[in-house]
Formats: C-alpha cells, sequence, structure tokens
C-alpha cells in the first residue's frame, strides 16, 4: 500500500512511529538516565516481544496460550545450559557445556522453536479453552522441570549467563547499550517478520483457520499444521525474547515461568490490546512503568482498599487497572486509541476482543472459541 | 462518541513535546547528592513467603545505624519508615531505598537493579531469601566496585561456590544452622536409624545438609530421604514413603512454612499422635510463627536453630537486645529473630567498614570491612565471629528445644551451644563439590571440629556439661 | 454362539485397526496397561544390599503389599473427593455459562481464611492452633455456616455486576475473573490472617490451620490387610459423595436443576421457551462459589490454608474440569478421580532407585499424562465433541 492510500489512523500511528522509533535510536546517546535506558526500555524491548508472541496466537490464530512464558524460560536455560562454563569462578548451576555462545545462541532458539512445535502438534487439534488448558499444562511443566531437575537448573537457577555473550556483541556488561540496541532491533525485526508472515499465504489462511476450521479443513487446509506452525512461530518469537532477557539479567529461574510470570504476561498482552502487535509494546511498556514506580511498599490509601505492608497496594492497583481495561476497552490501550478516530459508527458497549480487520479479511467471529456447529 | 480527528501533524508535534517532558522529567527523578554520601540500599521481601521479615530486616538494620552511626529513626514502631541523620566519622550515609523482593528471583532482579542502578546505591545490605541471594552473588561478580553484604540469605552457593570478592556475610548458611542436632539426636535421644522428609528445593535440601552431616558424622544413618516437590497440595502420599515408627528411631523435617502443619497432620493421621521425641525440625518448627501452629502439639522437641540464642544471658547477648530495645522498643522487635539480628550484624559491619576506609566505598571498603564481628550471641573465641577466606562467617550455634512458658505458650528455648560452626564443616564440604542436593551430602562417619563439645544451656546459661 | 463368534475380530479387521495412524493411540494405550502391571505385580521393595534398579519402589508391588496398596487408593479416593468439591462447583459455572471463573480459588482462599478467622473466634486462644480434642462439631460447622454464605454474596456480585452484561464473550469474562483473582488474592495478604497471638506479624497470607473435630481424630478398621485408617479422610469421602448425590438430586431430580441442564444445552432455546435464564445463570454461579467455601473448610482442616493455594487450586480445578469433560458433574468426578490417582499413584509407585529418582518428580509426570489425555481426547473423557 503506498503512502497515498494510508487511511488518517494509520498516517498518524506511522508518523508517531517513526518519531518514536527515532528517539529510541538516539536515546542512549542523549545522556538520559541509564535506569530508563538499561532497564525499563530494555525490559519493553523485550517483553514486549513475547507478549507480541502471545497477540500474535491470539490475533491471527485464534488460540489463547499461556505458555509462552515456559518457552521464554526454556530458551534461556538451554542457554544458560551451553553457554556457561564452569570452574573457578563459574557459576553454580547447569550443564555447564561451555560450547561457543554463538552456537549456544543458535540452538537455544532453534530447541525451542522445536519444543514448540512438538507442544504445538500435542496441542494443535485442541481449541479455546481446551487449548488454554493445555499451554497452561505445558507452564506447570516448565516450573517443575526448571525446578527439580536439578542438573539443568534447580531452584535458584543459572546465573552469570551475561557474561557469555557472542563475540560479535562483545561484553555487554561493560557496554549495556550494545543490549539496548540488539534489544531494539530484534524488536524491530520480530515486528516487521510477524506483519510480513501474517500476509503470506499461510498467515492468510491461519486466518481462515482462526475463523472457519470446519470449512477450511474441507477446503484441504491441514488445520492441525496450520495451528503447528503459528505455535511453532510464537516459540521463536519468545525464544527471542528469552535469549535477551538473560543477556539482561543473567540469571534464569523456575520464578521466571510461574503463574504470576504468566499471568503478567497475558496482563501486558490484555492492557495493550489483543488484537494489535504493535500492542504488545504499548502493554510492556505500560505494565513495566507501573512495575517501576509505584513501588511494591507504597501504599495508595483509596485504591488500595486500606491494605497494609504485605498486600494491597502494588497487584491490588494493576488488578483494578487491568479490571477497568477489560470492562471500558476489551482491545485494550490500542482499542481505546483506534476509537479517537472512529466516524459516527456506532460502538457497542459489549464489544468484544477481536481480530484484527487486515486487509483483505472481514471482520472476525465474536468468539473464535465456541464451536460453529 | 468522540468526532474529533487528529490534526495530525499539529497533535503529533504535541504528543512529541508531552512524550519528551515526560521523559525528562522520570530521568531527572535522580535527585543529585554529594559526591561523598555513602549510598546504602537495604534488600529485603515484602511479599511472598517471608513478607513479614521487611520489618523486622529494616529494624535490625537500623537499630546497627542508629547505635553506630547517630541514625535517628524516624518512627520508632516502624522502621520502614526511615532513619535519618546516618554519619560515620563525617561522612553522611544515606539509605536510599528498601528492595521488596517475594522470594523469588526476576523480582530480586528488578529491585536489585532499581536500588543498585536507579537509585545508585554503593553498598547493598540484603536479600533475604536464599535464591535472591544466588542472584545477588552473580550481580555482584558482574559489579565488582558495589559492595554486597548479605542479609539473612541461608543458601549455601553465594559463599562456597559463588564466591565473588564483593560479597560478605556475617551469618552462617541454612546448614550451619542445623549444625550440632544431628549429633544430639544421636547421643540424646538415642536415635541411630533416621529418615528426613525434604521441601524438594534449595533451601530445604540446604537446611536437611546441616543435619545429615552431623547426624552421619556421629554414626547415624539416614535410611531414606522423600522429597516432595514445593506447594504439594496433599502429603498423604509422600508421609507414606516415609518409614514407619517401628524402623526408625526418629524423623528430621525440613518442609517449609506453608507445608509443614499439612506434612505433620498427614502424618498425625498414618501413625496417630506425634511423639516430640521422634521428630526433629529445622527452624520452621519454631519460628515464622510455628511455634503457634506446630510448636503446641510438640513441646520438648528439639528443633533446629537460626545462629541465635533466645534466653542467652551472656553479657553480649544482653548488651544486644537491650540495643534494639532502646531504638526499637515499640516496633516489638525479638532480639533473637534471625532477620533483626543478621541485619544488624550486617550493618554493624558496614558501619565498621565506613570508619576504616574513611568513606571509601568500592574496593577500599572491601578490604577495610571487619573479618571479625563482636555479634550479640558470639561466644567462642572472645565472643567472635570470624570470616573465613571466602568472607563467610564462622559462627556460634545454638539448638533449641520447644518448651512450655511460664504464661502457657509454647516456644523455643536454647538448650544446647555448638562453637564456631563453619560453613565446610570441618572440611567436609568443598568448594569444588556439588551444591546440597538429594544426594548432596552422603551419609559419612567422619569428625567434626565440635563434636563431643557440644555444650549443654541451661535456663540461658552455657554450662559445662557436654552433650554424651 | 455364533453371535460371539460374529464378534471376534477377523483377520482383515484387526489388520486394518493397526495401521499407522493408530500408531500414538496405541501406545498410550500400552503405555497404560504397562503402568497397571508395574504397580500390580512388577514392583519391588529395595533389595537387602540396598540394590536398586528400575523395578524397585518404596512399597513393592500391589500383590506383595496389599495394605500400602489399598491405604494408597484410599488416599486417591479421599483426595479426589475433596477435588470433586472445589471442581464441581467450577464445572457446574462453566458447563452452564462457559464462564471459566478464573477467581474460583481466590474465592476458595478467602473462604478458608474467614473460617480459620471464625473458628478461632470460637475457640478463645487467639492464634495458636488447635487440638482436635479443643474442637467440637459445632465449632467445626459455624466457620463453614459463615464462610460459605459470604463468599456466595461476594460471587453474587461479581457475577451480577462484571460477568451478567457480557454473556458469551468467553475470553473477556476469563480475563475479569483474572483481575478479580488478581485483586482479591492481593487484598487477602493485605488482611488476612487477623487473629494470631500477642507479638506475632498480623496479616501477610501466612499459613493457617483449621481443625476437624475431635471424634475423626482415630482410625478406622477396615479388616482388610489389618489397614487401619484415619477417619477425618474418610469424612472427606463422605462429603465428597454427599456433595456429588445433593449435585444430582438437584440438577436431575429438580425444576432448577432441570433449567440449569437446559441451559447447559441450549442457552438460546431455553431463554426462548420463557425461562428466567439469567436468574438461572445467578443461581448457578453461588453455588458454584459454596462448593469452593465448603471445599476450602474441608482441605484446611486436613491440611492448611495460606497464600498461594488460591493458585494451586484454581490449577486443579481446571484440570479436572477440563480433563473430566466440561459440563457434566459426572465429567467432574471422573476427572477429580483420574487426576488424583495419577498425581498419588506417581508419587507413590515412581521408582525410587535412590534419593535422586524419580518419585520426586511425580508432579511433572501427572501433567504430562494430563497433557497427553487432552491431546487425545480434546473434549475431555466424558465431554462431547464440539
Amino acid at each position: 500500500m503506498s503512502p497515498a492510500t494510508w487511511t488518517h489512523q494509520q498516517r498518524v500511528e506511522r508518523t508517531i512511529a517513526a518519531i518514536t522509533l527515532v528517539v529510541l535510536i538516539i536515546w542512549p546517546a542523549a545522556g538520559f538516565s541509564s535506569y530508563w535506558t538499561h532497564q525499563i526500555l530494555i525490559e519493553t524491548f523485550l517483553f514486549g516481544i513475547a507478549a507480541a508472541s502471545l497477540i500474535f496466537l491470539y490475533a491471527y490464530g485464534g488460540m489463547v496460550s499461556l505458555a509462552q512464558t515456559a518457552l521464554f524460560g526454556i530458551a534461556g536455560v538451554i542457554l544458560g545450559n551451553l553457554a556457561t562454563a564452569s570452574g573457578a569462578g563459574g557459576t553454580s548451576k547447569g550443564l555447564h557445556l561451555g560450547w561457543d555462545p554463538t552456537l549456544s545462541l543458535v540452538l537455544a532458539i532453534v530447541g525451542t522453536t522445536v519444543i514448540g512445535l512438538i507442544g504445538g502438534a500435542v496441542a494443535s487439534r485442541n481449541t479455546g479453552i481446551y487449548f488454554l488448558m493445555i499451554t497452561l499444562t505445558y507452564s506447570v511443566i516448565a516450573v517443575y522441570t526448571l525446578g527439580q531437575v536439578t542438573k539443568i537448573s534447580g531452584f535458584s537457577g543459572i546465573g552469570g549467563i551475561n557474561n557469555y555473550t557472542p563475540g560479535w556483541i562483545g561484553n555487554i556488561l561493560a557496554h549495556p547499550n550494545r543490549l539496548y540496541y540488539i534489544a531494539l532491533g530484534t524488536a524491530v525485526v520480530a515486528y516487521v517478520l510477524i506483519r510480513y508472515i501474517v500476509r503470506t499465504p499461510f498467515g492468510v489462511s491461519l486466518q481462515g483457520v482462526r475463523d472457519e476450521p470446519i470449512r477450511m479443513g474441507s477446503l484441504g487446509y491441514a488445520v492441525p499444521l496450520h495451528r503447528t506452525l503459528a505455535f511453532g512461530f510464537a516459540a521463536f518469537l519468545a525464544a527471542l525474547a528469552g535469549v535477551l532477557y538473560v543477556w539482561w539479567s543473567g540469571q534464569i529461574a523456575p520464578g521466571n515461568v510461574d503463574l504470576p510470570e504468566t499471568i503478567s504476561l497475558l496482563i501486558m498482552a490484555v492492557i495493550g490490546g489483543l488484537s494489535r502487535i504493535e500492542g504488545a509494546w504499548i502493554g510492556a511498556f505500560a505494565f513495566i512503568l507501573m512495575d517501576n514506580y509505584i513501588s511494591t511498599s507504597t501504599h495508595i490509601p483509596l485504591i488500595g482498599f486500606g491494605g497494609t505492608l504485605f498486600g494491597g497496594s502494588f497487584n491490588t492497583v494493576i488488578g483494578i487497572i487491568f479490571l477497568v481495561i477489560i470492562v471500558i476497552s476489551p482491545n485494550g490501550l490500542m482499542g481505546l486509541w483506534g476509537r479517537l478516530f472512529e466516524t459516527r459508527r456506532q460502538t457497542t458497549g459489549g464489544e468484544s476482543p477481536d481480530a484484527p480487520a487486515a486487509p483483505p479479511a472481514g471482520p472476525p467471529k465474536v468468539s473464535p472459541d465456541r464451536p460453529t456447529t | 462518541m468522540k468526532k474529533y480527528k487528529l490534526r495530525s501533524w499539529k497533535s503529533a508535534a504535541v504528543v512529541a513535546v508531552a512524550v519528551t517532558a515526560f521523559a525528562v522529567w522520570a530521568t531527572s527523578s535522580l535527585a543529585a547528592s554529594h559526591a561523598a554520601t555513602v549510598k546504602v540500599a537495604i534488600m529485603t521481601d515484602c511479599k511472598g513467603a517471608f513478607g513479614f521479615g521487611y520489618e523486622l530486616d529494616i529494624g535490625g538494620a537500623q537499630a546497627a545505624f542508629a547505635q553506630y552511626a547517630h541514625g535517628k529513626p524516624t518512627n520508632k514502631a516502624k522502621p520502614s519508615a526511615g532513619m535519618t541523620n546516618i554519619s560515620v566519622n563525617g561522612t553522611p550515609v544515606q539509605i536510599v531505598g528498601y528492595g521488596c523482593g517475594n522470594d523469588t528471583v526476576p523480582v530480586a532482579v528488578t529491585e536489585t537493579k532499581r536500588l543498585m542502578e536507579k537509585l545508585g546505591a554503593d553498598v547493598m545490605v540484603g536479600p533475604l531469601s536464599g535464591d535472591e541471594a544466588v542472584y545477588v552473588a552473580n550481580y555482584a561478580k558482574a559489579h565488582p566496585t558495589k559492595t554486597f553484604i548479605i542479609g539473612t540469605a541461608g543458601s549455601e552457593d553465594p559463599t562456597m561456590q559463588i564466591h565473588p570478592a564483593n560479597l560478605f556475610r556475617y551469618h552462617g548458611d541454612g546448614a550451619q544452622w542445623n549444625a550440632g542436632v544431628g549429633e544430639i539426636a544421636y547421643k540424646k535421644l538415642g536415635w541411630k536409624k533416621a529418615a528426613i522428609i525434604v521441601d524438594d528445593y534449595s533451601f530445604g535440601w540446604t537446611s536437611a545438609a546441616g543435619m545429615i552431616l552431623d547426624f552421619c558424622a556421629v554414626g547415624g544413618n539416614i535410611t531414606k530421604r522423600v522429597f516432595p516437590p514445593l506447594n504439594t497440595t496433599d502429603y498423604a502420599p509422600w508421609v507414606r514413603q516415609l518409614p514407619p515408627p517401628t524402623q526408625v528411631d526418629g524423623y528430621f523435617s525440613a518442609i517449609g512454612g506453608t507445608g509443614t502443619s499439612a506434612m505433620l497432620k498427614a502424618y498425625e493421621q498414618q501413625y496417630g499422635k506425634l511423639d516430640p521425641n521422634k521428630w526433629i525440625g529445622n527452624l520452621f518448627f519454631g519460628f515464622l510463627g510455628a511455634d503457634k501452629t506446630i510448636a503446641p502439639k510438640f513441646v520438648g522437641a528439639y528443633i533446629g536453630g537460626t545462629g541465635t540464642g533466645p534466653g542467652l544471658k551472656t553479657a553480649q547477648a544482653k548488651a544486644y537486645e537491650a540495643v534494639i530495645k532502646k531504638w526499637y522498643g515499640p516496633a516489638k522487635l525479638n532480639p533473637a529473630d534471625l532477620f533483626v539480628a543478621n541485619y544488624y550484624n550486617a550493618a554493624w559491619a558496614l558501619v565498621q567498614g565506613l570508619a576504616k576506609s574513611g568513606g571509601a566505598v568500592g574496593t577500599a571498603l572491601q578490604a577495610a570491612l571487619p573479618t571479625k564481628l563482636k555479634e550479640g550471641y558470639a561466644v567462642s573465641r572472645g565472643g567472635y565471629a570470624y570470616l573465613d577466606s571466602r568472607r563467610q562467617a564462622i559462627q556460634d550455634q545454638y539448638q533449641l528445644q520447644l518448651v512450655k512458658n511460664a504464661d502457657g505458650s509454647v516456644g523455643p528455648q536454647t538448650v544446647a551451644y555448638v562453637p564456631a560452626v563453619d560453613q565446610s564443616f570441618g572440611g567436609l564440604v568443598k568448594p569444588t563439590d556439588k551444591p546440597y542436593g538429594r544426594t548432596v551430602p552422603s551419609c559419612k562417619k567422619v569428625v567434626t571440629p565440635w563434636q563431643g563439645k557440644i555444650k549443654v544451656v541451661k535456663n540461658g546459661v552455657i554450662t559445662s556439661q557436654v552433650y554424651k | 454362539m455364533s453371535a460371539l463368534a460374529a464378534r471376534i475380530p477377523s483377520r482383515e479387521q484387526v489388520g486394518s485397526y493397526l495401521t499407522w495412524r493408530r500408531l500414538p493411540t496405541l501406545l498410550a494405550i500400552g503405555l497404560v496397561a504397562f503402568a497397571f502391571v508395574y504397580v500390580l505385580f512388577l514392583a519391588k521393595i529395595p533389595a537387602d544390599n540396598g540394590a536398586t534398579n528400575w523395578r524397585t519402589t518404596t512399597f513393592g508391588s500391589a500383590v506383595h503389599d496389599p495394605s500400602s496398596f489399598l491405604k494408597i487408593v484410599l488416599d486417591s479416593l479421599t483426595f479426589a473427593a475433596a477435588l470433586f468439591i472445589v471442581a464441581s462447583g467450577f464445572a457446574l459455572i462453566f458447563g452452564l455459562m462457559r464462564t471459566v471463573n478464573m477467581a474460583h480459588g481466590a474465592f476458595y482462599l478467602l473462604a478458608g481464611y474467614i473460617a480459620y478467622e471464625v473458628q478461632q473466634k470460637m475457640n478463645g486462644s487467639p492464634g495458636i492452633s488447635l487440638d482436635t480434642s479443643q474442637v467440637s462439631t459445632w465449632e467445626w460447622l459455624v466457620p463453614l455456616l459463615i464462610a460459605a454464605p459470604i463468599i456466595m454474596a461476594i460471587g453474587l456480585i461479581v457475577q451480577q455486576g462484571l460477568l451478567r452484561w457480557n454473556q458469551g464473550q468467553e475470553l473477556r469474562q476469563a480475563l475479569i475473573t483474572i483481575a478479580v483473582s488478581v485483586i482479591v488474592a492481593d487484598q487477602i495478604i493485605a488482611h488476612f490472617p487477623r487473629t494470631v497471638s500477642t507479638g506475632a506479624q498480623k496479616y501477610g497470607g501466612n499459613a493457617v490451620d483449621l481443625t476437624w473435630p475431635g471424634w475423626t481424630d482415630r482410625f478406622v478398621n477396615l479388616h482388610v490387610g489389618g489397614v487401619q485408617y484415619s477417619l477425618a479422610r474418610l469424612g472427606i469421602l463422605a462429603i465428597g459423595c454427599m456433595v456429588g448425590l445433593g449435585l444430582w438430586l438437584w440438577l436431575y431430580r429438580t425444576k432448577t436443576g432441570m433449567k440449569i441442564r437446559a441451559g447447559v444445552d441450549d442457552e438460546k432455546m431455553t431463554s426462548a421457551l420463557g425461562i428466567n435464564i439469567q436468574r438461572t445463570f445467578a443461581i448457578a454461579f453461588v453455588v458454584g462459589c459454596g462448593l469452593a467455601a465448603l471445599g476450602a473448610v474441608v482441605w484446611a482442616s486436613q491440611s492448611n490454608i495460606s497464600s498461594g493455594q488460591d493458585g494451586a487450586w484454581l490449577l486443579n480445578s481446571l484440570v479436572v474440569v477440563i480433563v473430566g469433560g466440561m459440563g457434566s458433574i459426572f465429567g467432574a468426578a471422573a476427572g477429580a478421580l483420574l487426576y488424583a490417582f495419577v498425581a498419588n499413584f506417581a508419587a507413590a509407585y515412581l521408582p525410587s532407585t535412590g534419593p535422586d529418582c524419580c518419585t520426586q518428580y511425580s508432579t511433572i509426570v501427572t501433567f504430562v499424562l494430563i497433557a497427553l489425555v487432552l491431546s487425545f481426547r480434546p473434549q475431555g473423557l466424558f465431554g462431547r465433541p464440539g
């Protein structure tokens, strides 16, 4: 589509995106606080990729996956086991194979994608709540495997992974801006990749499978195969996020893949908007901002329902914000944004998170997981 | 619905300006501080399994600052309200923030980075829990100019396997806390064969290691080890795997707070009333609320300590307890509580280090931190706890017994004194060994440095009587 | 005779069954059969010299040690009963309204803490765990009778306020209940436990116990293999059976139940027939929450209640209902039995070749099996396809 055919909304969005990208590129050099550069923004980029994998599966595949966090963790664990070395001054957990970091990186991403393909194949005939349930099962298996199979991880997890970055990246502890640019670049690549994939024949038929699986099946499309491949691609994205995470934090532990973390990723995706990929980074940014600035030991008396030290603060606040967003705008912040551009079209209060109207598909079904008879 | 459209360029410009202004505000919220001020962060938990340690940890640390560094508590009933006026020989010390972890690694990551990078702390006192400490140890390795003094984490790895040069721990690890209790089981209770039931995660293994090392060293035999996963809902099948009371002389338990009463109830439903002479638990039998849930069933049972000696009547202990009462009496902190005592000792060590380094931080501070500390409950070697070559404390340990107090309540009382327990258990555990796990340590008959030297403590007085 | 002979599959029929497509199913059947044979016959206790192999388990086979086997079967049955009580509430809501009530675990937790507060207040020993001898039947029932209506009221408010107007949007309802569960769980940590002994720290969601009444604290002689089994656990089984019977009677013998079943089958048609489907929804949701409260009081007496259990029991309910097949109480019972048996038998009968293997992996094994069941029968064991 050439710029002449863009709608007004698209024009505004793309302008803002271009400006934001420029700002982000010059951000580290502009001398803003290191905390913002190296914590908030990097976290936004990498958790945005993980949230984008979740949104991709929902918006284009009609599948709600709670296994993205688990895949994210698995990528980190594989990288940790392969790349770290033991011996004096080494970390204390994991296989410590000490392989070449670039090879470990490739194997971590490929390995997680393969695990995703297998998991997707097992779950490919399930839809809706059953698919959610199976992915939740994967998540539980990942938590216990990472916690109890002490040869590969153990409860405190594998540490010091950010000492073993590939040579072409160099030492990111000494040069943290490198990780910033890698994360930014990977996020952009992930976004472009998703936008590209949904326009390929595979992507279009995937959306068909989302909407009308039975009709697509009778037309000869292999419905389970589409779902499997979509899950594998989402696993690939989650792997990218996982690798960036362990480079950023250095440690991967079962606590990174447990139920609260899974719910956090879901909250990020929903706050941003389940219908648009851009929502992944918007939602991640909003969540991380709140996480960092509503300090968990602060009380917000009114919203916190008079909570005490131990509760009634951050989680209550995020829960309320989440609830308000779902009730007002089930398409999250991107949905609110989209409403600003609406013309006289009447919107009902009961709109549900809908899949995007990507050309040339029409408006999708209200609840993709309710099978049609 | 709103019908206005954004006038694209003007509105985009407005948005951009707003975003930039916000960014500038956010990033400039780092207050500029005096170059000479030492910034300290206290890292603790405020959620999760050890959330109630928050006030205890902060209170302990700040009591030390108040006593030795002129600190003024903002609110004597609530330590987390803050403390001002801290200075060491003229160098001002500022507490930049309190970390709020929840016992898991991801929150430890964000909190550590927030404290050390956003708030720019030079020194961290903390963290509270074992898994967080493993992360902090790895972080410390990557940031050699910052100094880290562990709060109360009981994991083995930070000082045994990882041991970065800028990480210090002035208290024992989870295994050290249980040193001696195995020997008491063998000698006093006459146990020869025992089974052990352990939470299947790092702290469980570390705590169990202390019991196993000691019990096997003196000649006991652990016949069965059972490892229920964390967050088990039904403990029945796990308790069934324990040998019946006819086949063993006793049971060791390293099951943590959320599962202890569930596991014990399951046991009662299989074998009847609990016999206090057949059970020895780790700290989860007497501390952290268990003195109200577990202890009433177990009057007379021995339990593992935490490096503090509740009720000890030495002058040093009394002086320490008076200090805590003086500064935070209204907050009702229990001085013998491990959270209070260990953070107190860590903060006091920091003050001593700053005094010696003249207010310098970084490697100068690390060289200046004391290698021996006159801890409240230390008795051996002149009343000092010493740091070993990996900056891990060699600390006196106290084993406890659950007794009925005069007012009818049940609580732990010090009954045994184990001198100078080191992390390697006298060379049994080496840094090149695999960390404590399900098969580590194995059951071996050896001589620990304190074997045969565990003294009986009666009414807070260390007698010359030895456990035989 | 010829009819029987006609039913024996012919060679061609067997051959056509054994195709490549059936391989996963055959493998699964083979594995299950092997597991049965292993538990019943193959398992062995460790040899006297301590040598172990893949056949070594803690208890040995069922034929070798029938009393242990029986005890573990009973453990599984009683745990299944507790799972059923909680999961049946979830199944009722899910089956009728297609609402995944992700706040079910949070309601469970709240009920447990409220019941603890009530039992403590009745007994006058603040904050100290009660011994069974101190608790009478009345002192166990009243906490239930106070906690359950509170939870049911909260459930009604949530349903009417947040779920009624977006009926049919399943994902949205799931997300709304997730938000509710996050808020409720956080508030529970902020405000419970309230009754603690002097000097102890209030709040924080620490573990506290409910206690069974004193008369449950004995063993029942089962006269089989010399097995003495705890009366309290049998009591859970009894309560579970009563719940099952009560639900069955309600759903299949009363008018309201008929409306609920009709609503499960075809909501639009039921509504078109003039039945107040909204009121039926509300009743089902409230009953579901009440069952969560009952389950909480039962299991908190059996073990304890602490923060973090809301996630665990939500997961348990989800697994039971999905595996059993949504929408049917019978399915919930079947799912509970399957889950409890697999979890307990994995914990007891996985090979124990040493401390490092394998019983502690029982949770992983259980969930792998759950995933396999779901992949083979996507609609659950007793669910209807589509």
